[in-house]
This record gives structure tokens, C-alpha cells and sequence, in this order.
């Protein structure tokens, strides 16, 4: 897995870099839109984290120039920019997820993972039911059993336990989870995405039964099959 | 009746226009009214006390020659006076043994004529104008018999009718000429006082780069107009100045407190290798975040009213019924929790050119505003209007002064210190929907606060 590190910012790319290995990723590093475009270009990579603002050459210029020349590769965007003209422009280029500085590294590493893992998944045919343990959802009747009881939801409920289902065993984000059953971009920086979760999980997880949805502390929630 | 007074009610208390107007009008009348007095007593006043007078001496005169003169002397004398007398129609009326007699002009005494110097009008056939003519006379006793005197003064009678009739004209037309201009005039004076009052609405309403017009005539109105302007440069000058040093500051802080959220971050990770504890640096990073997150917020803000129209470009019609149903979904649970109830009411389909994240934002802190502070078991209601929506709880809702200071930056009630929050949220709100051409108001809604939004 290689991912390709567009900053100008010295304390961040090394940042990055350290983290980005850590996790086990391979990484390439550039400092300027002109470099940063060339490794693009000839590099095969899973995933390009690209800033905004950069020297030589925009950030949004070397998206249109990547998508231009036929590279589909999958590009998040870190920008300090955060006001919506920005992040359409971003999107609007090709951009495929958009983060706003600072960010946690918990945060855009989970979003890499999806975006990684999206790309993948794109050509995986589409089953009409989820199931991750005893736990059963049947996409076109909406229908949701936990072993032979059904579950009654509210239609963002059932948004949000399909989501988490569907990236079962992966850790998201609170804010992922938001964007991904509210489709509207931004961080409500409150606890009303935990108050969710929990209704969530006392309608899922009734009478003692084994739990499925973990809270990892710090970064988020996961659904598993085992613990 | 009541409808009148009712009017004159309203209208005395309405605007200052119809206050100088009634009061130009006045004026005007009391003058020609005064004109008008002092005309007639100098002309048909004059003509009339000049009768009066002549009346007297003729009167005196007779009644002096009745007492010196033997009764058949004066009956001569009268007799040649009274047909040589041109203006006045004099009649005398002694007793014989037997009858009364008639000298004079006239060949019967009218009935009820009363006693001079009070006149009586009367009709009499008179030769000289071959019709019959309406006359003033009275009676005057002498010595042997009864003198009337009468004369023609119907002529005067005329011209006193005429003078009343022009009169009522000349006041009617001063009457009418004074609303005219009154109004004219007042509306004059009142249009450039409106021109200032709109100004220091659009300020009052956030628009600090309002100002008031300036006409060319240079007068006291465009004096106070150029001082009130250069005052609003000032002002403005001075709050740039002071969003820049705030933006400023927030702006270069952000760079090295990512830095530290990098450092603490990477401190955890290297901990919870270690198997070591975390929370110290994990209650860190919470209290880091909450600073990062106040400053984006007023770098956001800043930007929401500053870049207007390249934020303004990016719109696109959004219903707004899914909006704010997509807010109630977030937001329930947290009501649920309060034992608070949420009730959408529409009717009405409102689409809005606008972005949908912002709006939803707007809309989701507005509700998450009521449920905080409205209390347990409050009953928070959001209504689809033709033009925006109006959401009202009916918690203790807020004072009127402070209904003006919620939006501003960093401003928080004393009572609701104690929960959490920036003092951004509602000046967020306004500063999302004045984006959006729209305007927002915090009503009473007896008990509770209603937000009437309006776009």
C-alpha cells in the first residue's frame, strides 16, 4: 500500500510520514504542487493526501491536472480552507474526501482506510443482506433481525446500522458516521452522535445479548463480530 | 361618533407629518381668518356703524324739533324732510281726537317693530325700484306721536352675504392649500428622516457599510448626514480592525496548537504501545480541541460574512421541509433524553436558493439551542412558513435586552454559563442566514422563546 504526502508544511509531512508508517502504509513525500504532480503521475499509488495550499502549483490545479491526464487514484484533501466554496471547488475537481486542518490522525486514518477500501470494493458485487453475526439486514425490505427477532428502526437508524455493517470490523469516526447517515459535510462537535449510538445499541444489543457495536476510545465506534 | 374619535386618536399619534401638517394648516387658517375679520370691519363694519351713526343724529335731530316745534310745525317740517330725504324712508304717526294718522312714506305701520336704536327688517312696495325691497327701520316715541325710520340697506345685506360667501371660499381654499403644501413639505422632511432611519436599521441589523444619502442641496440634513457617515466609517474602520486582530490571532495560533494536537496525539499512540495510561493527555487533547474549534469557528464566521458572494455562487435550490426534518432527526434523541417533545408543522413547501450543510446548521443549532435551554419536559414546535420557519419552545425563554446581544460574538447568558458552549452558536446562525438573504428575529412566545426566521 503506497500513499503519496503533498505538504508544504515540514512539521506536518514528517508527522504524516511517521504516522502513515506506522500503520504499515509506504509513503512518498513531496513539498511542492510541481513534484508532488510528477510522483502522481508516474507513481502507482492507493491514495494521495494533498493539500490545498501549496507552492509552485495549487492544490486544486494538480487534481485537475491528475484527473485530466485519466488518474483515478483516490485524493483527500487537507486544507486549513474550511468554508463551502472550497470544499464544492475540492469535490467539484475530483477530490474524493475532504479534510479540514487540523484534523486528528485518528480521524484521517480511518477515512484513508474507507477510501482505500472503496476503491476496492467498487467492482465487489452488491448483496441485497448484510449480516455480521447473529445480526441480519435485508436491504430491499428493510428489514432487520437479530437471530429471530426483528428489529424495528428509524429510517437513520437503519442508515446508520447499515453503514456501520457494511464497514463491519472498521473503526469510524464520529464524524464519518454523521456525513454518512446525514449526508451534509461538517463536524457537529457535540455528543449528539454518542446519544445515537446508544439508542442504537439498547435497541440492537437487548437483553444481555452478545454486544456487536464496540466504542474505541478516542477515535470512535466499530462493529464486531467477535470479542 | 366613535369612528371619529377613534381617528382623530390614531391620527394625532401617528406620524409627524400629519402632526406639521395639521399644524401648518392651523396656522394658515388663523391667518386669513384674521385677514378676513379685519377686512369686513373695515369695509362693510365701517358702512354699517356710519348707518348706525346717521340713524342716531337723524333720530335726535327729529326728536329735538318735537319737542320745540308745535305738533302741526313738526308735521310740516317732517313732511318736507321726508320727501326730500332720498336715503331714509321716515314715517310719523300722531293721534287726532278721533284716529291715528299717518305722515310719510310709508301708508301703514309694520307689525312688531321694535324700539330704536333696534332695527326690524321689513318688506315695503318702493317706487323707485318698482319692487318690493326688504328694509330696516325701527320706531322711535316723540313727544306727540311715534317716528319710523327706516332705510334701504339691502344692498349692505348683500354684500355681507357675498363677503360670507368669499369668505368660507377663501378659508376652504386656505384650508386646502395649507394640507397641500403641509403634506408636501412634511413629506419632504419626513423622507430624508426615513433615509436616516433605514441607515441605522441596516446597521443596527449588521450591515455596517450602510449610509445615509446625501443630497446637494448642503443643508442642516446633509450635514447631519455627512457627520453620521463619517461616524459609521469610523465605526466600521475600528470593528475591521478589531475582526482582523481576532482573525489574526485565531489564524496564527491555529498553525502551532495543530502542532501540539500532532505531539499529544502521537504521545498517546506511543503510550498505548507502552501499555501506559492516557487519560492526562486524552482530557488534554479535549480541552485543545475545544480551543481549535473556537477558533475555526470565528475564522468561519469571519469568512461567512465577509466572502458573501464567492460562498453565494456554490448555491443551489434545497427543499427546506428536508432540511429541517433531517435536523429534528438528530436532534430528537437529545430531546428524548429531557422528556421534551418536537413537533413539525407544515404546510407549506418553502425551496430555498442556498447551501444545504449550512442551513442544516443553522436549523440543527436553533433546535439544539431549545432543547438545551428550554428544560425537562418543554414542548419544542418548528413551523414551515411560506417565507422560513419559526421554531418556539416554551421554556423561560430570554429578556429583551438580551435578545439583542445573543448574536454577538462570544456573548453568553450569566444563567446559562454553566452549560457547555462557545457563545458562537447563535451569531453562526445569523451570520448563516443573512448569507442567505434572510432575517432573523427572537420573539416572546409567552412563556418561551420563538425564532422566527424569514428568508
Amino acid at each position: 500500500m503506497r500513499i503519496l504526502v503533498i505538504e508544504d508544511n515540514q512539521t506536518t509531512r514528517e508527522y504524516l510520514q511517521k504516522a502513515l508508517q506506522e500503520q504499515g502504509y509506504e509513503v512518498d513525500l513531496a513539498d511542492n504542487g510541481q513534484d508532488g504532480l510528477f510522483l502522481a503521475l508516474e507513481g502507482d499509488y492507493q491514495l494521495i493526501l494533498l493539500d490545498r495550499m501549496l507552492p509552485k502549483l495549487d492544490g486544486l490545479a494538480v487534481l485537475s491536472t491528475l484527473r485530466n491526464a485519466g488518474k483515478q487514484t483516490p485524493v483527500l484533501i487537507l486544507s486549513a480552507l474550511d468554508s463551502v466554496s472550497e470544499r464544492v471547488k475540492g469535490l467539484r475537481e475530483g477530490g474524493d474526501d475532504y479534510l479540514i486542518k487540523p484534523f486528528a490522525l485518528s480521524e484521517l486514518l480511518i477515512r484513508i482506510e474507507i477510501l482505500i477500501q472503496r476503491k476496492g470494493s467498487t467492482n465487489k458485487k452488491q448483496s441485497s443482506t448484510l449480516q455480521v453475526a447473529d445480526l441480519k439486514m435485508d436491504l430491499l425490505s428493510h428489514k432487520v433481525f437479530r437471530g429471530l427477532t426483528e428489529i424495528s428502526l428509524q429510517p437513520k437508524e437503519f442508515k446508520l446500522l447499515r453503514y456501520l455493517m457494511e464497514h463491519s470490523g472498521q473503526v469510524l469516526s464520529r464524524s464519518l458516521l454523521f456525513e454518512a447517515v446525514w449526508d451534509y459535510q461538517f463536524d457537529p462537535q457535540t455528543n449528539v452522535i454518542d446519544v445515537h449510538m446508544a439508542r442504537l445499541r439498547k435497541k440492537v444489543e437487548f437483553d444481555g445479548l452478545t454486544p456487536l457495536l464496540e466504542t474505541v476510545r478516542g477515535m470512535g465506534y466499530r462493529m464486531v463480530e467477535n470479542r | 361618533m366613535a369612528w371619529v374619535t377613534e381617528w382623530w386618536k390614531t391620527a394625532s399619534k401617528a406620524s409627524s407629518v400629519w402632526r406639521l401638517t395639521r399644524l401648518y394648516t392651523g396656522l394658515l387658517l388663523a391667518v386669513v381668518a384674521v385677514l378676513l375679520v379685519v377686512l369686513y370691519q373695515l369695509s362693510i363694519g365701517q358702512m354699517s356703524r356710519q348707518q348706525v351713526l346717521q340713524m342716531d343724529s337723524l333720530i335726535a335731530q327729529q326728536k329735538q324739533l318735537s319737542e320745540q316745534l308745535s305738533g302741526n310745525e313738526f308735521i310740516e317740517q317732517f313732511q318736507i324732510q321726508s320727501s326730500s330725504s332720498r336715503q331714509y324712508i321716515l314715517t310719523y304717526q300722531y293721534k287726532t281726537s278721533e284716529q291715528s294718522q299717518l305722515v310719510g312714506r310709508l301708508s301703514v305701520i309694520p307689525k312688531n317693530l321694535s324700539f330704536c336704536p333696534k332695527l326690524t327688517r321689513f318688506a315695503i312696495w318702493l317706487d323707485r325700484y318698482d319692487e318690493i325691497r326688504l328694509i330696516s327701520g325701527c320706531a322711535q316715541p316723540l313727544a306727540d306721536g311715534l317716528l319710523i325710520v327706516a332705510i334701504d340697506d339691502e344692498y349692505l345685506y348683500e354684500l355681507k352675504a357675498q363677503f360670507i360667501s368669499a369668505s368660507v371660499i377663501a378659508l376652504l381654499l386656505a384650508l386646502l392649500l395649507g394640507l397641500i403644501t403641509g403634506f408636501i413639505f412634511s413629506m419632504k422632511v419626513l423622507k430624508r428622516i426615513n433615509s436616516f432611519n433605514q441607515t441605522a436599521l441596516k446597521v443596527e441589523s449588521g450591515q455596517l457599510s450602510a449610509r445615509v444619502e446625501v443630497s446637494r442641496n448642503n443643508d442642516e440634513y446633509d450635514h447631519m448626514a455627512l457627520h453620521i457617515n463619517t461616524m459609521l466609517s469610523q465605526l466600521e474602520h475600528s470593528f475591521e480592525t478589531i475582526a482582523g486582530i481576532t482573525d489574526a490571532i485565531a489564524h496564527d495560533l491555529r498553525t502551532p496548537l495543530s502542532h501540539l494536537r500532532q505531539q499529544i496525539e502521537s504521545e498517546i499512540h506511543n503510550k498505548l504501545k507502552q501499555n501506559l495510561p492516557t487519560e492526562q493527555l486524552e482530557n488534554m487533547l479535549v480541552k485543545l480541541d475545544e480551543i481549535l474549534f473556537t477558533f475555526s469557528a470565528m475564522l468561519e464566521l469571519t469568512r461567512l460574512q465577509q466572502q458573501k458572494e464567492q460562498t453565494s455562487q456554490y448555491f443551489k435550490m434545497i427543499e427546506l421541509q428536508q432540511v429541517i426534518t433531517d435536523a429534528i432527526d438528530l436532534v430528537e434523541p437529545l430531546a428524548e433524553e429531557k422528556q421534551q417533545t418536537v413537533q413539525l408543522i407544515h404546510s407549506e413547501t418553502t425551496m430555498i436558493n442556498g447551501d444545504a450543510t449550512l442551513l442544516f446548521r443553522a436549523v440543527y443549532n436553533l433546535l439544539e439551542n431549545a432543547s438545551k435551554y428550554a428544560g425537562e419536559k418543554a414542548h419544542i414546535e418548528i413551523r414551515l412558513t411560506e417565507t422560513g420557519f419559526i421554531i418556539s419552545d416554551n421554556g423561560p425563554g430570554i429578556s429583551d435586552e438580551e435578545k439583542e446581544k445573543v448574536f454577538q460574538r462570544l456573548y453568553r447568558i450569566e444563567k446559562s454559563r454553566q452549560v457547555s458552549g462557545f457563545g458562537l452558536g447563535l451569531t453562526l446562525v445569523k451570520a448563516i442566514i443573512q448569507l442567505h438573504n434572510g432575517q432573523i428575529q427572537l420573539l416572546d412566545n409567552n412563556p418561551g422563546l420563538s425564532v422566527h426566521i424569514k428568508f
